[in-house]
């Protein structure tokens, strides 16, 4: 398990500021081209990252969706879901 | 013939510059960063060789080095890695000594990437803002995978840094040269263990004692001993970016520091510095 695709998608939130930009204004499109499974799509669109990091992405990449205010994450929210994986 | 005039290190969390603008300059962190910058402008190098972990900007999982080295006239920072308060900067890089230790540590059995293009994040940016007015010196990134496990072990980037000391001091040119290590001793970004409202988790101040009484007593088998990635990912999963300090004992032959003051705020980190001139 990879979750290459998960970890690009945060790591252009923060390289590309256009893809930021889009990630904003409609993400489902702005996710489109990258090489994420349907559970992967489902989970970022929803910015469930309990479930991205059981999928194996990196929390220092996933900490950047509330750091640039995506998907609607704030980072109570972003914490709070981190936590029902328990340590 | 080159001289390893000094060694130096500084955390580089991002809040830092907006921090000391609204704490003022005798606040902790401000005063801090102001003992190591008076330190590094009383050795005055020419040349500052950096001990980096790049946070997934500069690098990513598409090309992960485990040991890499920037080889360029310029650079700039910390590029798209924005954070409130922290400026961007021009910062000037050696390429010839970023050249000759590449081909150093090829020959020496290290085969660290090599980058002629690169921009660098708030890693390098922060430290070089408090310590290196106006981008006065040039730099020479030598970067350390110290997030995306596998981890190098820590004796290896003991011996990275035993590797560029001995090439600095090997150098031909009549340079003036300091090391300084950008690095966390216990850092946690992102995790479940984040305090509320913030990206990072509370220091682990009793790894921290641990850490800075091992490098003060000169204890340094034992340090790479216990800095085990299982270890430091125990800590906190940036807790990695200590490679580049281990990496700066390898450099100054294991001395001890001047000094070593820890700072618990912004996870756990300390400022040192290491001199030999008096």
């Amino acid at each position: 398990m990879s979750a290459y695709g998960i970890n690009k998608a945060c790591y252009l939130m923060q390289v590309d500021r256009a893809f930021r930009e889009q990630v904003r204004v409609d993400p489902a499109r702005a996710l489109a081209a990258l090489p994420l499974t349907a559970d992967e799509r489902q989970a970022l669109l929803s910015a469930d990252v309990a479930a991205l990091k059981r999928f194996g992405a990196n929390e220092i990449l996933l900490a950047r969706i509330p750091r640039f205010g995506l998907l609607g994450l704030s980072r109570e929210q972003y914490i709070e879901r981190m936590r029902t994986l328990g340590k | 013939m080159a001289d390893l005039a000094g060694a130096f290190a500084t955390p580089h969390f991002p809040q830092a510059p907006a921090e000391v603008a609204r704490e003022g300059p005798r606040s902790q962190i401000a005063s801090l960063f102001s003992a190591v910058r008076a330190e590094v402008d009383a050795v005055d190098p020419d040349v500052l060789v950096m001990f980096d972990t790049d946070h997934f900007a500069t690098w990513f999982y598409d090309r992960m080095p485990t040991f890499s080295v920037g080889v360029a006239d310029r650079t700039a920072g910390p590029g798209t890695d924005e954070w409130p308060g922290l400026p961007s900067y021009e910062i000037p890089v050696q390429a010839a000594l970023g050249r000759y230790l590449h081909r150093t540590g090829i020959r020496n059995r290290f085969d660290l990437t090599l980058s002629e293009e690169f921009g660098v994040d708030h890693s390098i940016v922060v430290p070089l803002h408090f310590l290196n007015a106006d981008m006065r010196r040039p730099i020479v990134p030598v970067w350390i995978n110290g997030m995306a496990p596998p981890l190098p072990l820590a004796q290896r980037c003991f011996e990275l840094g035993a590797m560029v000391g001995e090439a600095i001091r090997a150098w031909p040119e009549p340079l003036r040269v300091g090391v300084l290590a950008s690095c966390s001793v216990s850092g946690e970004i992102g995790g479940s263990r984040a305090l509320p409202g913030r990206p990072y988790a509370a220091a682990d101040e009793a790894w921290v004692q641990h850490v800075s009484g091992r490098i003060t007593r000169g204890e340094v088998d034992e340090l790479l001993n216990e800095a085990t990635e299982e270890r430091m990912l125990e800590v906190g999963n940036v807790t990695g970016e200590m490679l580049n300090l281990i990496a700066l004992l390898g450099a100054v032959g294991g001395r001890r520091p001047r000094f070593l003051e820890p700072l618990y705020a912004f996870g756990g980190n300390v400022y040192g510095s290491w001199r030999w001139d008096r």
